[in-house]
């Protein structure tokens, strides 16, 4: 192996290493604290316009931030802690779309989109290269000729 | 004469203007008129007068307080600042339409200044005759739904309440919407030339090459007003973040989003003649996308704390982004067969491959963020339910097409045209690559973990490294002018955009939030620092009561967050206070002086890294993006990059 | 580059017509949506059993609405900040003392997001001789999806909800609820 091939090899070797490092140690565990932080970022606040439970300061969002506390402290896990709140509020406080029903489209339209999109660009890649260079006629040729001779 | 009948009478002015403009332009296309056009360029110069006195006799309202003119009534106050009582105009919606359209009259001029020369090309006439329309439209929205200059019978003694107290409380409030309009606005001269091409069949480069400085600028403009919206809900909002996705913030990435897809695809159109449709339809795209944002920013049919009151501008907005759609679609239609490119690819690994990789990716980006910020409304109309979506969503959604962007950020620049051998790759991206494992290691070593802002620090890495060979190359050919012109300029930009992708990516995963009820003398912990409440005192302002808590950070400085109550609007804000390093942030803001005891203070402390260079990065992308318009290297007019491409490209 | 015109010219319009109908069903959604102040609320617990209201009162006594589930219970999530809620208390008083003498009715009040000693205060102000529960009540608000006070909830005998209203009461206003839904 050549020694670029070599250096290249040990790229792949450490990027790897520490991403999966990285992905397994998590240093130190979350808190509850944390752990509420960041449920709390994925509610919207009933009464603020775009906030979210974890940013608005008015008193629901305080008090709704306090109860995720309380149900983290308690161990509850994050689905228990969403259907209560779904179950209270409605469903509008869950920025997390559903994935059943209609809100379901919403992670469903971009992926179809994003695989119709990439299929698109490889019938596109196909269409232009297996173009032959025929295109080419006598006259092109005397004109790209023409354009090389001149400085 | 009143200020009032003074500004009716500009704006009456400037709507006469634009219609005779039009009507000028009309008739000289006809070719009944021929040569008439050229007069219509001193209406551009009227409008601007228009334009420009509308805006004078509005700060000059505000600045002596005239309440006989109804904005200036609901909007200022005799005690607002100096420097807000000026950005009063932009903080409401007609005084922001005023703004818009003293941009828009300055884009026409412009344009009437550098095209002036080509007389009576009919590609400038059509163009000039879409400005002319776009323009009309804006100052009829002042005589209208939106009319800046309407009465008001002041009761004696009156004085208004002010300005929305969350816009008067931080000087970059005085930059953030003009420059965001400049970009917002800039898109319009694009719009206009690809119109114009449309519309006389020149499909070809004339438009591209026409306006190229103008987009770029434009899309700068953009970036820095985003960058500055994101600083200062940072800095004035007190939730210790920067962006939501929220549906005015969204608004804004929108035509961003489509016009970066734009500037990289529209280099393989000038290179190789290729991706006609797909560019025209991104400019379209783009314009349309900020008018739809206009509509959607302040029509209050979604909720946004940035959102203007709701009007009755909408209708006005969604009307004009239907003509623009059904306008645009038909000239796209009608000219399908001349818009047929002539070129091809050879092979997908190569620059061109590159950005067309890129365009889908920014394509699918702005497709989920338009669809996730829309997407209550369809729900809503199809079932009756309401529903939210919101950053979860648009994280996870995301994130995958940031982490390819980042990768082809690395890739691409050092890609040559056409076809790229594996050694020509390995050897350009060997160092690249390493800064990229560097990073990750670095990063680890100081504690950082989590796959992805791992994966967000190595790509990072990645795309830097490849910038900066880029920019290193340049620089040892050709010294200064290295940094100049727009593929050099562009891999300043990219180190803003790493910049600004390694920060978000820190600062998303790192965040930590406390929220600490403290007695007079009480510390908290919170990520490794130490506050301390030291006690509370109450200032005095001349719009304004701050109640201030007195916070000693790590037992250095003391940092002052505050809640500040505005008697004139009858609101009360949180004033939050920032310490910033190069390496971390904290944020600090007062929630409560809870009643009745004088001595407790209930603080929300959030500590992120690397914040800063979120700022730096967007000034970064700014300047790059000067450096990019920027005249640099001269090209041959002969080199096979700027000639027509039909007679090179076909097969060479 | 002239034989393929007339199919590409077709291939613009299969590509154009199905964006313009995306775009038509896009401004058509826009144009018809009501603006978004002007939304419904949701209100999801109309028909439930009511959630668990327990806790210490000002009075020291336990509440436990539980205790009362032959009654009907009127319960009023106030804070002493709103103005609205003070409005709204002399009617809550009122309405107290006419069911009094008939012990059919009971009111309790929740405070949001408020501190006790504000409460106390609040009450000896305006008058009201109810259950009050001041501590820990983050979870009942929670737990009914209180947004903003003043919130009442008319829950009948037997547990169920019959109601919630927004913004201030009236005691006719409760008493024709009580009516409507079979109660004296």
């Amino acid at each position: 192996m050549s020694r670029r091939g070599l250096s290249w090899f040990a790229f792949v070797v450490v990027s790897l290493s520490v991403l999966v490092f990285a992905a397994v140690d998590q240093g130190s565990p979350a808190t509850n604290a944390d752990k509420a932080y960041a449920l709390a970022k994925d509610f919207a606040c009933p009464v603020c316009q775009g906030q979210s439970v974890a940013e608005s300061d008015v008193p629901v969002a305080r008090t709704i931030r306090r109860e995720i506390r309380v149900w983290v402290d308690e161990g509850r896990s994050d689905g228990f802690i969403r259907d209560q709140l779904v179950s209270n509020f409605g469903e509008d406080i869950d920025y997390t779309p559903s994935s059943s029903g209609v809100a379901s489209l919403v992670w469903i339209l971009p992926v179809v989109a994003g695989a119709a999109a990439l299929v698109g660009l490889v019938v596109v890649f196909r269409r232009w290269s297996d173009e032959p260079d025929l295109a080419a006629s006598a006259d092109d040729e005397a004109v790209v000729a023409a354009a090389r001779k001149r400085p | 004469m009143s200020n009032s009948s003074l500004g009716a009478a500009s704006v009456a002015l400037g709507v006469a203007a634009a219609a005779c403009a039009v009507v000028i332009v009309a008739l000289g296309l006809s070719g009944r008129r021929p040569g008439w056009f050229r007069e219509a360029r001193l209406l551009a110069w009227v409008m601007m007068f228009a334009a420009t006195a509308g805006v004078v006799v509005m700060e000059r309202a505000l600045i002596t307080r005239d309440f006989t003119v109804a904005f200036v009534a609901e909007h200022g106050s005799s005690q607002t600042p100096a420097l807000f009582n000026v950005a009063t105009l932009w903080s409401a919606l007609e005084g922001s339409i005023l703004l818009w359209t003293l941009v828009l009259c300055g884009y026409v001029v412009a344009v009437v200044v550098k095209f002036g020369k080509q007389g009576d090309d009919p590609m400038l006439a059509w163009a000039m005759l879409t400005l002319f329309v776009v323009a009309g439209f804006f100052f009829a929205l002042m005589v209208g739904p939106s009319a800046p200059f309407d009465r008001f019978d002041p009761p004696p003694g009156y004085d208004g309440p002010g300005p929305n107290p969350l816009l008067q409380n931080h000087i970059l409030m005085a930059f953030h919407p003009p420059i965001l309009y400049l970009g917002y606005v800039g898109f319009t001269v694009p719009f206009a030339f690809a119109i114009g091409g449309l519309c006389t069949g020149r499909v070809g480069e004339g438009w591209l090459l026409a306006t190229r400085r103008w987009t770029v600028m434009a899309w700068g403009y953009l970036t820095l007003g985003i960058v500055l919206g994101a600083w200062w809900s940072y800095e004035t909002l007190g939730w210790g973040g920067y962006w939501a996705w929220d549906p005015v913030e969204n608004a804004s990435f929108l035509p961003w989003l489509t016009g970066t897809a734009f500037i990289h695809s529209v280099m393989v159109q000038e290179r190789r003649g290729m991706l006609r449709v797909w560019n025209l339809s991104l400019v379209i795209s783009t314009f349309s996308l900020t008018i739809l944002g206009t509509f959607i920013t302040r029509s209050g049919v979604l909720q946004s704390v940035h959102a203007f009151v709701e009007s009755g501008i909408g209708p006005w907005l969604l009307t004009f982004f239907a003509v623009i759609v059904v306008v645009s679609l038909g000239l796209i239609a009608w000219r399908g067969d001349e818009l047929r490119a002539p070129g091809k690819i050879d092979s997908p690994v190569s620059r061109e491959g590159a950005f067309l990789a890129n365009n889908v990716l920014f394509a699918a980006f702005a497709f989920v963020v338009l669809l996730g910020t829309i997407f209550p409304l369809i729900v809503e109309a199809i079932d009756g339910r309401t529903i939210s979506v919101g950053n979860p969503y648009f994280e996870r959604m995301t994130m995958p097409i940031g982490f390819v962007l980042l990768f082809l950020m690395a890739v691409a620049p050092v890609l040559p045209w056409r076809k790229a051998s594996g050694e020509v790759l390995s050897d350009r991206l060997h160092w690249p690559a390493w800064i990229g494992a560097g990073s990750m290691v670095a990063a680890a070593l100081l504690g950082a973990r989590g796959w992805s802002p791992m994966l967000a620090f190595g790509l990072g890495g990645f795309a830097g490294g490849a910038a900066l060979r880029q920019v290193a190359l340049a620089t040892r050919r050709q010294g200064w002018r290295g940094l100049v012109g727009r593929t050099n300029g562009g891999m300043i930009v990219h180190f803003g955009v790493v910049l600004i992708a390694i920060a978000f990516a820190a600062s998303n995963a790192y965040v930590r939030q406390g929220e600490f009820t403290m007695e007079v003398g009480d510390s908290a912990e919170l990520s490794g620092h130490t506050l301390t409440y030291e006690g509370s005192h109450v200032t005095e302002y001349s719009n304004r009561t701050e109640k201030s808590a007195r916070i000693l950070v790590d037992d250095v400085q003391i940092y002052e967050p505050a809640i500040a109550q505005y008697p004139f609007a009858g609101r009360t804000i949180g004033v939050p206070s920032v310490r910033s390093t190069w390496t971390d942030d904290i944020a600090l803001s007062v929630l409560t002086f809870p009643e009745g005891s004088d001595d407790t203070v209930v603080l929300r402390a959030t500590v992120q890294p690397l914040i800063v260079w979120l700022w730096i990065g967007g000034l970064v992308m700014a300047a790059g993006t000067v450096l990019a318009v920027a005249p640099g290297k001269r090209r041959r007019p002969t080199a096979p990059t700027s000639a027509p491409p039909a007679a090179h490209e076909v097969a060479v | 580059m002239t034989a393929p015109a007339l199919g590409s010219s077709r291939g613009a319009v299969w590509i154009v017509v199905p964006i313009a109908i995306v775009l038509s069903l896009l401004i058509i959604l826009l144009a018809t949506r009501e603006p978004a102040s002007e939304r419904a609320i949701n209100f999801e617990l109309r028909g439930e059993i009511a959630p668990l209201i327990e806790g210490e009162g000002l009075d020291g006594v336990w509440f436990d609405i539980d205790d009362h589930s032959n009654q009907w219970v009127v319960v009023n999530f106030f804070s002493t900040t709103c103005v609205p809620c003070i409005r709204e208390h002399p009617e809550l008083v009122e309405f107290e003392q006419r069911h009094a003498p008939r012990n059919d009715v009971v009111v309790v009040s929740v405070a949001f997001d408020d501190a006790a000693d504000n409460i106390v205060e609040f009450f000896d102000e305006f008058g009201g001789d109810w259950p009050v529960i001041s501590q820990d009540t983050g979870s009942i608000a929670v737990a009914y999806g209180v947004v903003a006070v003043p919130e009442t909830y008319l829950i009948g005998p037997g547990g169920v909800i019959i109601e919630k209203l927004l913004g201030g009461v009236t005691a006719d206003q409760l008493d024709a609820l009580i009516a409507s839904a079979g109660g004296a």
